[in-house]
């Protein structure tokens, strides 16, 4: 690292630096570090607020976390879940985005409004809309289709059925970051490439796609960070079920803390997603190669 | 010739991807004019046999509609003029400033966006309580006020103005507060607008904690209001698709009027030229 | 900047206020003209109105409550007008919420000193109650089922009324199938019979299901039908469950041969059986009482009719159901003192007032635990009512159920359904889910103080 300090600093450089630092630990430590530290003193205890209990288990929390069958399950599903809404968020992104972006299309702006409409929009409300759509006798997706598929309560469809929903909710997002992102790309590259005789997918493969990637890596980890904690489509339109077949790891700990009261537990499950939710940003910034955020 | 192709066909795929978009929305606002019956009906159809403004009526008679959308518009304007002036000002520091353990400290202010919500909220709520801070919107603004995600993008675009910018300001005399109020802020008026998008819309949004925290129903917010019709044993979905209809309004109108400005600001903070 | 948002928020402000109409409050002006009572009523527990409470002086206190307000401001408003210098402010919560925030309230200090209680989450709330002032023996006189909430020789809430499942079946579809009131089913295998009469098929395709259970099997089904063959829930010890005995297999299994044997219905047709029949898709469903209220008001359409749940034989079983209770309002024990005299004062009005307890029970559609009232006309004047009273005491309660015997049996019963997963093993795992979630639970079953508890 070795930053260079500047030789003088003014009196009021020390000021606002002072002041401005000082303001953001006294804020982060009460409103977050403390709260973590309680939480993470509990994730050792059985503790039910409810109750009054507060007994220290040691480990046994998470021995129960990794011992528990159902957090495999829905530890599966959330990565299949986070992974392929991703893709499509990604792909559908930056698809429409170029298309925008492109001499050929009329009312950009319209377009851009229209994507982005959904994600403005409460998830509980759309989770409703939504459940209605897959309803197997009185649904549209049935119905425009001629489908008979019970979509929430088959346990093949029904994991894809919420990922199809979070990905028409989402995707206006990558598209809005996209769109910015190809609007800051320098136009003299771009020149310099149709002047050499490159066609239009050599231009996108081997010069827009590797400028964007900071874009791309943005997008990826606010998503890794925001499906990792996906439990609201869960909870209006499936429940966890059939069976145990939809959970995500989020639900189980909302289902733990604020349904069964145990709150020792649901910290443990949370500090372990914290965890993977951390691995998985690195190893996000690795696979791109970029070291510095 | 395939140029005209291209179009056509470019232009056909986001029309599609356009109205599958826009169709549940429809959906959701036909049926807030419908009754339950109908919305729930056997026989679908797209446009309300019986046109009946009752849900929005009912909506208004269950909370007292137009003092929560008050108060949310107020609380989240609240928030997000904070927001963004904290964020700018610590971007501003951890950017331009150097001082030991400026990594440390902005590393973990991006570690703490990936902490589950529910790990901290039952914490914080008996901080608040013991603060004496209940039923006060103090409980609302003050945790909110500052937002890692808004210092993690200011940082960025900050330390993409020249250092020699703020060079010649101080050695024309001015201090660190007017250079930082008068250079710094102007400059960096897209990337605010795009945290002001984004805060905007999660404060507006948020549910669960200003429920918690707050009890008189007159100081309570409108996404509370929205939670109202999911009852014991059934959903008023007819009085929630009204008022979803409504509450969306008020961030469509902020994003559309600040499009421009929210693209090209997160043009400046994400991406490194 | 600074303009244009205000620009904006006066904007969205005109928006809104063109879309609704813009009428605000105004709700509470209607129940100005309620005559309060002079003379004291009741039947063993007497309220007397001409007694002042907290010395005339004036008082405030919070009622929180879920659902409906016209109702409980209804019983305010009599409340107040005898007591004029009582205010009582209502809140309105989430159904949901309630249940994360009541707790948290009741720790602090500011907690409302009167709350609605719903006996599924008496753990999150007892530690939280002040007893009732009222002899128990007062209230095992007036009201039944008055024993189970006993705890430690105090009283912290009773039911008011008793809430549990019947058949409702829509008449024009009795009618086309060429059925009479005659057929009335009595048993299960009657009741399939007509079933099968009212299913229309087209081939394989279910247009018209005869009976439908669909998202509440678990509720409705597995957790009653138990009884009727002799075998409560828990164990002897009162706390380890019962669910994966052969009964509930033998239940399961009839659940599952209706649908796939007998044809009268299907796991794929209507996913929500309560809406499926306001549909009229369906021609029975097994609804709870507040059912009623959800087809006076939702599905004005349909012209139903309701009886009473069958049995397996034609004699009388051990029990008919399993029902569950209606309670009464909670006191903070955190509030003041003089809040709390208020808040024992209301409690002791609402049990007393007939007309509070019949308001109460019609709106929710509940069978009255008040004894005076088991004949009263205004509540015999309902079906889903009338036809409970001939052996309401034929009706058990287990207490008050965690939530995770419902959550898991509606696990082990999409397994069964949707994942294909054996009965005994989906069972087997119910049994362990909630052994494994009741490890910390206080919860002990009161099926041993049924009043036929013997005949087991």
């Amino acid at each position: 690292m070795g930053a260079k300090y500047r030789k003088y600093q003014s009196k009021s450089e020390i000021i606002l630096r002072n002041i401005v630092v000082a303001a953001m630990i006294i804020y982060f430590t009460v409103f977050l570090i403390i709260p973590i530290i309680i939480a993470f003193a509990g994730s050792f205890h059985n503790w039910n607020p409810l109750s009054g209990t507060y007994d220290f288990l040691g480990l046994e929390n998470y021995k129960d976390v990794f011992s528990s069958g159902l957090f495999g399950t829905s530890m599966i599903n959330t990565i299949i879940f986070s992974v392929v809404v991703i893709i499509f968020r990604v792909g559908l992104g930056l698809g429409i985005a170029c298309a925008l972006n492109s001499v050929l299309v009329k009312h950009k702006t319209f377009f851009r409004a229209v994507y982005y409409m959904p994600v403005v929009t409460p998830m509980v409300a759309v989770a409703f809309v939504w459940k209605f759509m897959y309803n197997p006798q009185i649904g549209t997706i049935n119905q425009i289709f001629g489908l008979d598929v019970n979509w929430l309560m088959n346990p093949k469809t029904a994991l894809i059925a919420v990922m199809i929903m979070t990905i028409w909710k989402d995707f206006g997002y990558a598209v809005v970051m996209y769109i910015a992102g190809l609007y800051s790309l320098p136009s003299d590259v771009m020149e310099a490439a149709k002047i050499d005789g490159a066609t239009s997918w050599q231009t996108f493969r081997y010069i827009t796609l590797p400028l964007l990637k900071p874009m791309t890596l943005f997008v990826v980890i606010t998503s890794i960070i925001s499906y990792i904690q996906a439990y609201v489509q869960i909870l209006i339109m499936t429940e966890g079920g059939p069976g145990t077949s939809t959970y995500l790891a989020s639900y189980i700990i909302y289902d733990e803390a604020f349904v069964k009261y145990n709150f020792g537990y649901a910290s443990a499950l949370s500090f372990v997603l914290f965890v993977i939710t951390a691995v998985l940003t690195w190893m996000s910034f690795r696979v791109s190669g970029d070291e510095e955020a | 010739m395939p140029k005209k192709l291209n179009s056509v066909i470019l232009n056909v795929i986001l029309l599609v991807m356009g109205v599958i978009t826009v169709y549940p929305f429809i959906w959701m606002i036909l049926s807030s004019f419908k009754q339950n019956q109908e919305i729930m009906a056997l026989d679908q159809k797209l446009l309300p046999e019986q046109f009946t403004i009752q849900n929005y009526i009912n909506m208004n008679e269950r909370f007292d509609f137009m003092r929560f959308f008050f108060n949310s518009v107020i609380v989240t304007i609240v928030v997000t003029i904070l927001v963004i002036y904290t964020s700018t000002i610590c971007g501003f520091v951890l950017s331009k400033y150097k001082f030991r353990g400026r990594n440390l400290l902005f590393g973990f202010i991006l570690s703490t966006m990936m902490i589950p919500w529910c790990v901290t909220i039952i914490p914080k709520y008996t901080m608040i309580q013991s603060f004496g801070w209940l039923d006060s919107y103090k409980a609302l603004i003050i945790p909110a006020m500052f937002s890692g995600f808004g210092i993690f993008m200011m940082k960025q675009h900050i330390s993409k103005i020249p250092d020699e910018v703020i060079e010649a300001a101080r050695i024309d005399g001015a201090s660190e507060f007017r250079i930082f109020h008068q250079i710094i802020f102007p400059m960096s008026k897209n990337s605010i607008a795009s945290i002001a998008i984004f805060q905007f819309l999660w404060t507006w949004e948020d549910y669960l904690w200003p429920y918690l925290v707050i009890n008189t129903k007159e100081k309570q917010l409108l996404a509370v209001g929205l939670k109202m019709f999911n009852g014991q044993y059934s959903t008023d979905y007819g009085a929630l698709f009204a008022a979803t209809a409504v509450s969306i309004v008020p961030v469509l109108i902020i994003y559309l009027f600040f499009q421009k400005q929210f693209i090209a600001g997160i043009a400046s903070s994400a991406v490194k030229g | 900047m600074r303009k244009r948002f205000l620009a904006l928020t006066m904007s969205a402000l005109m928006a809104a206020s063109t879309i609704t109409g813009c009428s605000g409050g105004g709700d509470k002006a209607a129940n100005k003209d309620v005559v309060a009572p002079t003379e004291p009523f009741g039947d063993t527990i007497v309220y007397d109105p001409s007694v002042e409470v907290n010395n005339g002086e004036d008082i405030t206190i919070e009622l929180w409550e879920w659902g409906s307000d016209d109702l409980f401001q209804q019983i305010i408003d009599v409340y107040t007008a005898m007591h004029p210098n009582v205010t009582i402010n209502l809140v309105n919560n989430p159904w949901e919420d309630y249940w994360t925030k009541l707790p948290l309230a009741l720790d602090g200090e500011n907690g409302p000193a009167l709350f609605n209680i719903h006996n599924s989450y008496h753990e999150n709330i007892i530690n939280y109650l002040a007893p009732l002032d009222i002899p128990i023996e007062d209230l095992e006189a007036d009201f039944n089922g008055v024993s189970a909430h006993v705890i430690d020789d105090k009283m912290y809430y009773i039911d008011y009324g008793m809430m549990t499942g019947s058949v409702y079946y829509n008449k024009d579809m009795w009618e086309a199938a060429g059925l009479t009131e005659e057929d009335i089913p009595k048993t299960w295998d009657e009741l399939i019979e007509v079933a099968k009469k009212l299913t229309i098929k087209d081939g394989d395709t279910i247009i018209q299901a005869g009976l439908n259970f669909n998202d509440d099997f678990h509720q409705n089904y597995l957790l009653g039908l138990n009884y009727q063959l002799g075998e409560n829930l828990f164990k002897e010890d009162g706390k380890t469950p019962n669910v994966n005995s052969e009964v509930m297999q033998q239940i399961m299994q009839m659940l599952v041969d209706m649908y796939h044997e007998d044809g009268i219905g299907s796991e794929n047709f209507g996913e929500k059986s309560s809406d499926s029949f306001g549909q009229g898709q369906s021609a029975m469903v097994i609804q709870w009482g507040h059912y009623y209220n959800t087809l006076k008001t939702t599905w004005t359409n349909i012209d139903f009719g309701v009886f009473e749940i069958p049995t397996f034989t034609e004699e009388t079983p051990y029990a008919y159901n399993r029902y569950n209770g209606e309670s009464t309002f909670g006191i903070n024990k955190n509030a003041s003192a003089e809040q709390q005299a208020v808040a024992q004062d209301f409690v002791k009005y609402f049990l007393a007032s007939d007309e509070a307890q019949v308001a109460f029970n019609i709106a929710m559609s509940t069978f009255p635990a008040k004894k005076s009232l088991a004949t009263n006309e205004e509540i015999l004047a309902n079906p889903s009512m009338a036809i409970l009273a001939d052996h309401i005491d034929r009706y058990i309660w287990p207490g008050p159920m965690p939530a995770t015997v419902e959550n898991s049996l509606k696990k082990a019963g999409q397994d069964v359904f949707y994942n294909g997963v054996e009965i005994k093993t989906a069972l087997d795992n119910a049994q362990a889910q909630i052994i494994k979630d009741m490890k910390n639970s206080s919860f002990e079953s009161v099926e041993s103080l049924y009043t036929y508890a013997s005949e087991k």
